[in-house]
């Protein structure tokens, strides 16, 4: 009996002993991680993720947020901008619970991706997006724009296309953080500013243009991009921006996105 | 090698010719995709975006993400070797590890972060243990 309460002991703390996860260490040296910056192993982060931070931290105005913009299409890295930009207008539609302006965003996202020959690939998310936005079903919504960046950069990556694949989550970014500065700067707040202390996407995004084709990082728009980017690193280097900061990082990112609404950037 | 995904793809993939490689990092990737679920009904936007890949035993590997202060997440990881034991862990930039909470069921792993900082943290996937020598994993995300 004794020998049996034993084998059971044994065995209920070698069952708990599973159960706890082993821990971590506390403290590791993120230098053996040097890949950790490579093109594949950083998270670029939606828009959703912001605007819902600012949600929770104020009341924005989403639909002063929203433009109506015409779409100029020219070469595919500017379209590849674009389709970027106007999928984060997806999100920023759908803060403003615009049904209307997501179902033409939805139609725009299609009419885009076929320009760089990547249509079939967002065809069923833009179906989606315009019948989700009609029931108002917006947490769908956001996944379905949120699935159709993943897929138009897939449908890039099997094209060989990974430069324009990058371009699109540029875009995105670009306009976000216009988006991100604009509320910012209609009702300051430290916590609003602080989530602007990307710096290490910022370095990624750098990187990317860096090792880009020279054909296409001398293009005028990727350069442009590159020089303004360089401009906001110093700006978003600590957790304590600015409202001056913040008014700069709006004017770069504003004069970024009217770049790349032009046709022949 | 890293691979990325999207649920898209996943689908795609399932109806091709099985490619042994491809459809075990799919199951992973289904399998990961069940740990977020029940997050889901808590409120958690689970992101259509995923990580994926094999890792030998005992082998880390970095993902680099920017997390928002004011914001809740779960990581998810899942390997589709049942045996296995794998584990996501935040750092941050400093190395100091900043997780809130985990948990374990078999072969999948949660962690909890709530950033007290917007910035840069380091999401650290490994395989503890396994029967294979190279063991599948997959990695995705919600935030509220």
């Amino acid at each position: 009996m004794q020998l049996r309460s034993l084998y059971l002991s044994l065995a209920l703390t070698g069952s708990a002993f599973f159960a706890q996860a082993e821990k971590p260490p506390a403290q590791i040296d993120l230098s053996q991680f040097q890949q950790a910056t490579q093109i594949d192993n950083v998270v670029v982060p939606v828009p959703a993720e912001i605007f819902l931070v600012l949600d929770k931290i104020g009341n924005p105005n989403w639909k002063a947020e929203i433009r109506d913009v015409s779409l100029k299409t020219g070469e595919r890295h500017q379209i590849a901008l674009l389709l970027g930009t106007v999928i984060a207008d997806g999100f920023v539609a759908v803060e403003a619970t615009d049904r209307e302006r997501v179902k033409e965003i939805g139609r725009d996202v299609l009419k885009l991706a076929g320009a760089i020959g990547v249509r079939e690939s967002v065809l069923g998310r833009s179906n989606s997006i315009i019948e989700k936005a009609d029931k108002g079903d917006w947490n769908e919504v956001k996944r379905e724009f949120d699935g159709a960046l993943q897929d138009v950069r897939n449908a890039m990556s099997e094209l060989n296309d990974d430069q324009l694949a990058h371009l699109v989550s540029m875009g995105g970014w670009l306009r976000g953080t216009e988006v991100l500065t604009s509320v910012l700067k209609k009702n300051y707040s430290a916590d609003g500013a602080d989530l602007l202390h990307q710096p290490q996407l910022l370095s990624y995004f750098r990187g990317q243009i860096a090792n880009m084709p020279e054909s296409l990082r001398k293009a005028s728009l990727i350069d442009q991009i590159n020089r303004r980017l360089i401009e906001i690193s110093p700006l978003i280097k600590t957790n304590d921006i600015s409202e001056k900061s913040v008014g700069e990082i709006h004017t770069i990112t504003s004069d970024l996105v009217k770049s790349i609404l032009q046709k022949d950037a | 090698m890293k691979k990325r995904f999207s649920l898209l793809l996943f689908i795609v993939l399932l109806a091709l010719p099985a490619l042994p490689a491809v459809a075990m990092v799919d199951d992973a990737i289904s399998a990961a995709m069940e740990a977020a679920f029940p997050y889901v009904k808590q409120g958690y936007n689970v992101r259509e975006d995923l990580w994926g890949g094999d890792l030998g035993v005992g082998q880390e590997k970095a993902i680099t993400h920017t997390l928002f202060k004011g914001n809740d997440y779960w990581f998810f990881m899942a390997s589709d070797t049942l045996a296995a034991k794998v584990s996501v862990h935040i750092y941050d930039g400093e190395g100091k590890l900043v997780e809130q909470e985990t948990w374990h069921k078999g072969p999948s792993f949660g962690a909890r972060f709530k950033p007290t900082a917007t910035g840069t943290y380091y999401l650290i996937v490994k395989v503890d243990k396994s029967p294979e020598e190279r063991t599948h994993w997959a990695l995705v995300y919600g935030y509220k």
